[in-house]
């Protein structure tokens, strides 16, 4: 049985789990991002909590997985780029979700 | 199951969130100030005119807010685009209060040809019961339960008056005070939130947002 670099044995449900999505600042971004078409970063910030550079470094990683999309462009004379889940991003999520929830209903109440 | 409850929870925690800036309150507080101030105004101006003149006053009330919004308050509520299944809910909204008002209208068409002996009181309870239910449809369509409680306010406001009218003959059957009331409580509700976000949410450096 091979470990994966995240140290879980290849038999091990939780080894399927996305990595990018399973920590909890970029799960709680994409969870605001999934309800919705679009953001900007000051609406995701106050949503979230995190700080600006939490908050980039996070973007960042999503965006890098191809997860999000960041649309950059100005209202006015200032700049504003709005977030948004991509197709690929939005079936992560719930394949995310799904894996989850089974992962949880397979734990026996009692040992 | 319990996923999707908490989704859908979410979402309209954002959108609440997104349109809580204080506008709404005292643009509906501005508007219906027309029942505190144009009774005083017909005596001198007619009820036409007395009624006329608060289109600039609405013109005015809604550039100075389009200013306050777009230079103080989205700035640091951030913007937000809903998706389908919320627009829709929310052009629905436009379209039952055009509705509204037009059964509003030919109910009131109808009543005054059908029952022109109707008693003096009658108009104030029509107006307290369409206020009541305007103010549900849209705090229902709009999802924000504050509604309720001013369509209550309002829906007391010509009752009210009319009491008061019958017991102290306050003049224009005491309109001027119980909507002067309301529409000031709403204005001034609107400021605070208004002035909370402001205050409690710093403007972002402009190096974050690029």
């Amino acid at each position: 049985m091979s470990a994966n670099p995240a140290g879980h044995s290849e038999g091990n449900p939780l080894a399927n789990i996305n990595q990018i999505i399973h920590a909890p600042a970029r799960l709680m971004i994409l969870i605001h991002l999934y309800v919705v078409e679009s953001l900007d970063y000051v609406f995701l910030k106050n949503q979230t909590g995190l700080s600006w550079g939490n908050l980039a470094t996070h973007l960042g990683k999503l965006e890098q997985a191809g997860l999000i999309e960041i649309i950059k462009g100005y209202q006015g004379k200032k700049p504003q780029s709005l977030i948004k889940l991509t197709s690929q991003g939005r079936k992560a999520f719930q394949d995310y979700k799904r894996s989850l929830q089974q992962i949880l209903d397979d734990i026996p109440d009692d040992l | 199951m319990r996923a999707k409850i908490s989704l859908k929870e979410i979402e309209r925690n954002m959108y609440r969130q997104s349109i809580q800036d204080g506008i709404i309150d005292i643009q509906i507080g501005s508007i219906l100030l027309i029942f505190a101030v144009a009774p005083h105004l017909s005596e001198y101006l007619g009820d036409f005119w007395s009624s006329l003149i608060f289109l600039p006053f609405w013109g005015l009330i809604y550039l100075a807010l389009r200013t306050v919004r777009k230079k103080y308050l989205q700035p640091r509520i951030g913007q937000i685009q809903y998706r389908s299944s919320r627009k829709k809910r929310l052009k629905s909204l436009t379209l039952s209060i055009f509705i509204f008002n037009l059964l509003a209208l030919g109910a009131g068409f109808l009543f005054l040809v059908k029952f022109p002996n109707f008693p003096e009181s009658m108009p104030m309870v029509v107006l307290s019961i369409l206020l009541m239910t305007g103010f549900s449809l849209a705090g229902y369509l709009l999802e924000l339960p504050r509604f309720y409680a001013y369509g209550s306010l309002y829906a007391l406001a010509p009752l009210i008056g009319e009491y008061l009218y019958i017991t102290y003959t306050t003049p224009h059957h005491g309109l001027p005070i119980t909507f002067g009331i309301a529409s000031g409580l709403l204005i001034l509700i609107g400021l605070v939130i208004m002035i909370r976000i402001i205050t409690g949410y710093p403007l972002p450096d402009q190096e974050y947002l690029a």
